[in-house]
């Protein structure tokens, strides 16, 4: 066991990273000694993200460690870039969490100074004089290259500023100029933000936090109704929306809500999120509440304006989108189904339920169900339900290839009194595979007038033995 | 004498009273007394008086005066079987009154409203789930169907209101299986309101459930019947075939109970329920019939099943 971390405590005292606990705690026996937990620290720093998303929408995870936050045309919100670094610092702080940081024009000067500098807010034309005195390190160059840097002698960012770069690049490389140059600020270096960036969002910061489900209704009602004449603006509506609750002790919640047609009225925009809210209940703990509310349309589409008519027949759609967004909201996107028919001719193919993403869906499905031919709908007797996997039953058959006499289906006895079949049903090789058994399929109607539909798979002297199942049951 | 008119009046009062909250119109009782109505008790308005409960006429006599005049179409009517493997029965007596909603809706010339299937997951797992090309078959109109599979009945009652509450569909349909607590009396009460306020028919179908005291306007208990063979052309029948399904439909609880119950016979293709004949051997082979002598007592275990009709005030709770 190796120590991969240090407080600063720790590195006052003398210890290594890279020493083994055994000689560590013979250094200083009183020595605490945690073990390390990669998930968690991912996740801490992924929350500290979240809480970061606070000053600007694009932040990156650095390796993990660090975070990078692109701070462009944000930092005269919070009063110019020096008291957005010193609020950030101070928040951190408070929340029990040492961080450094530095502003630059380059993400690469940002991460040097943060780790090796003392300077926090850099001028572009400033770099080159930052990063002179700081070690090889602070270029983000593999372990290996900057020991033979120090080897002969490059130990400074200063000393291969000014060198002639034909051949440094000869010997050491061109990552060492290209971080070099990222450094600089010559060479641009693109950021991944952790999360993609909505195109519209509303913000509110609260002086007093709130607690209460319907305080944070009202507020999200608030931000809908700012949103709405932007999204009027560009024609769209919102077909999601997240919400992103700040609590005060640093943690932040996301909660999204997806709709079935675009939505730009506030009203149901809140109503969305009233069921959200009850079905995230136990997960979303206020605390001591929340700070700052933002509602962020992350994908939006085209919404066509409709203007009612006189004659008085209510919109049929709206009704129905509404619904559906409630329901989808409460139990998740898998809670409604369109039944939706196919060209197949095995039974539990050929009638399937879809999940109901879409109120458009409705009109297209329509076309589907008229372009399967009616021949294969008309062809014959369907069950109303079906079971979504055949049950086996025990059959008697008077003749082999014949209706049963009686079957034994969930324990009860049932006489049949009369049978109409076989209707022989090939299996889909293409699917099912070639050795896949045929089907013969009976209508079948007992003494007390039940009706329900048994298939025999496979045949009497084929390869294996033939077996009976229940697959449906008639009105 | 003047005692005399005073008593006749609040008898009549409370009798208009009765009526109210019967729902049932006492011929020309009402109209007397509303001139001289000296109790404060809320008065419908002279429209709704006239026109009465929305209903959809089913087309047979004996069922429509047992129904009173025809399907509720705001409300709650009960559909119940008493065994898993009638489920099919039932589902289909449910899904005719569906169809026969949605014809009533394009006849009148409105926009196809869809038809909700709320089906809690384990009646749907142990009785089927409902199959597209078959209900095509049966004359639903499957374009407007939508589907819901709720995993608890909290959740499946959580929908219907919330179906109830929107004016988008023409019929609600919400199958559950026994009798579960949450479902009781008060909730279906909650349930028979919100339809009769959203104006939207909501068929409760209760599969293998006991009887038990709901809100619904009636209860009808459903058992599948022999069907009659297939017609030929020439007017004989086809020997030994399966024709319409056919439904033995017992009114558990109406105002107009008929004991021995009806069989009507489904005709997918015309739409329409036909009132057909027992058949002697179907009859013969039950032998059970609906409530016409007493039974024995059930097993000691259990609770003892229905008394006789008429001496039942209320049903024990069966959830």
């Amino acid at each position: 066991m190796r120590l991969v971390a240090l407080d600063g405590l720790a590195e006052k005292s003398g210890f290594q990273l890279g020493q083994g606990v055994a000689e560590a705690r013979a250094m200083c026996p009183e020595v605490d000694v945690l073990p390390s937990d990669r998930a968690a620290d991912r996740a801490l720093l992924e929350g500290l993200a979240d809480w970061c998303s606070r000053y600007t929408p694009l932040v990156a995870l650095d390796g993990e460690t660090g975070l990078y936050l692109d701070i462009t045309g944000c930092a005269h919100l919070l009063g110019g870039e020096k008291s957005l670094l010193d609020d950030l610092l101070a928040r951190l702080f408070h929340l029990g969490i040492e961080a450094r940081a530095a502003i630059s024009s380059s993400a690469g000067l940002s991460w040097a100074v943060a780790r090796f500098g003392a300077q926090s807010v850099i001028a572009p034309e400033e770099a080159a004089r930052v990063l002179s005195p700081l070690p090889m390190a602070a270029l983000r160059l593999p372990a290996d290259m900057i020991e033979t840097l120090g080897r002969v002698g490059l130990k400074q960012v200063g000393d291969i500023i000014e060198a002639p770069r034909a051949p440094l690049a000869r010997r050491f490389g061109s990552m060492l100029l290209l971080r070099l140059d990222q450094a600089m600020g010559l060479e641009d270096e693109p950021l991944s933000p952790r999360l993609p960036v909505a195109s519209l969002s509303a913000e509110r910061r609260l002086s007093e936090p709130v607690q209460g489900e319907d305080d944070i209704l009202g507020l999200t009602q608030d931000l809908a109704a700012r949103l709405k004449p932007e999204l009027e603006k560009r024609g769209e509506g919102g077909r999601l929306f997240e919400l992103l609750l700040f609590r005060v002790d640093g943690r932040v919640f996301r909660i999204a809500a997806g709709t079935s047609s675009p939505l730009i009225e506030p009203g149901r925009i809140a109503g969305l999120f009233r069921e959200r809210l009850q079905a995230v209940h136990d997960d979303l703990d206020a605390g001591f509440g929340f700070e700052i509310l933002r509602l962020s349309v992350p994908r939006s589409e085209k919404y066509e304006v409709m203007q009612e008519d006189f004659s008085g027949t209510p919109d049929r759609e709206r009704p129905l989108a509404a619904f559906a967004d409630r329901v989808m909201a409460r139990l998740g996107a898998e809670s409604l189904f369109l039944p939706v028919l196919s060209e197949s001719h095995m039974p539990e193919r050929a009638a399937v339920f879809q999940p109901l993403a879409d109120v458009g869906m409705l009109k297209t499905l329509e076309a589907a169900v008229c372009a399967v031919p009616a021949a294969l709908l008309a062809a014959s007797v369907r069950p109303q339900r079906l079971f979504q996997s055949p049950e086996p039953v025990e059959a008697v058959a008077e003749v082999p290839e014949g209706p049963p006499r009686s079957f034994r289906w969930r324990r009860s006895l049932h006489r049949i009194a009369r049978a109409e079949g076989p209707e022989r049903i090939a299996p889909e090789w293409w699917v099912d595979g070639e050795t896949a058994a045929e089907r013969d399929y009976f209508r079948v109607e007992d003494e007390r007038g039940r009706r329900f539909w048994l298939f025999r798979e496979g045949h009497y002297g084929g390869p294996t033995q033939p077996r009976w199942f229940m697959h449906g049951v008639f009105a | 004498m003047a005692e005399n008119a005073v008593q006749r009046e609040t008898v009549l009062s409370l009798r208009e009273t009765i009526a109210r909250i019967e729902n049932r119109r006492l011929a020309g009782v009402v109209k007397t007394v509303k001139a001289a109505d000296p109790a404060g008790f809320r008065r419908r308005q002279e429209g709704n008086q006239a026109s009465g409960r929305k209903v959809l006429p089913l087309g047979i006599p004996e069922l429509d005066a047992i129904l009173e005049g025809g399907l509720p179409l705001e409300g709650m009517t009960e559909i119940r079987s008493s065994q898993t493997r009638d489920a099919g029965a039932a589902a289909g007596f449910a899904t005719a009154l569906g169809a026969l909603c949605q014809q009533a809706r394009q006849q009148k010339g409105d926009a196809a409203a869809p038809v909700l299937w709320i089906s809690q997951s384990l009646a749907s797992t142990e009785a089927g789930l409902p199959y597209g090309l078959g209900l095509k078959a049966y004359g639903l109109d499957i374009r407007s169907l939508i589907l819901s599979l709720p995993r608890t009945v909290k959740d499946a009652l959580w929908i219907a209101e919330t179906a109830l509450s929107v004016s988008a569909f023409c019929a609600v349909i919400l199958e559950i299986r026994g009798n579960p607590a949450s479902l009781a009396l008060s909730e279906s009460r909650r349930l028979h309101v919100r339809a009769r306020a959203g104006r939207i028919p909501l068929l409760l179908l209760r599969q293998s459930g006991h009887e038990e005291a709901s809100s619904a306007f009636f209860r009808l208990h459903i058992e599948p019947a022999p069907a009659r063979e297939r017609p030929l052309p020439d007017g004989s029948m086809l020997c030994g075939s399966i024709g319409h399904p056919v439904f033995h439909v017992i009114a558990e609880k109406s105002r107009s109970p008929a004991p021995v119950g009806l069989f009507l016979e489904w005709n997918p293709h015309d739409r329409r329920f036909y009132p057909v004949e027992p058949l002697p051997a179907a009859a013969a082979a039950d032998p059970e019939p609906a409530h016409s002598v007493a039974r024995l007592s059930a097993s000691s275990s259990r609770p003892g099943g229905a008394d006789t009709m008429g001496h039942l005030l209320a049903f024990p709770r069966a959830s």
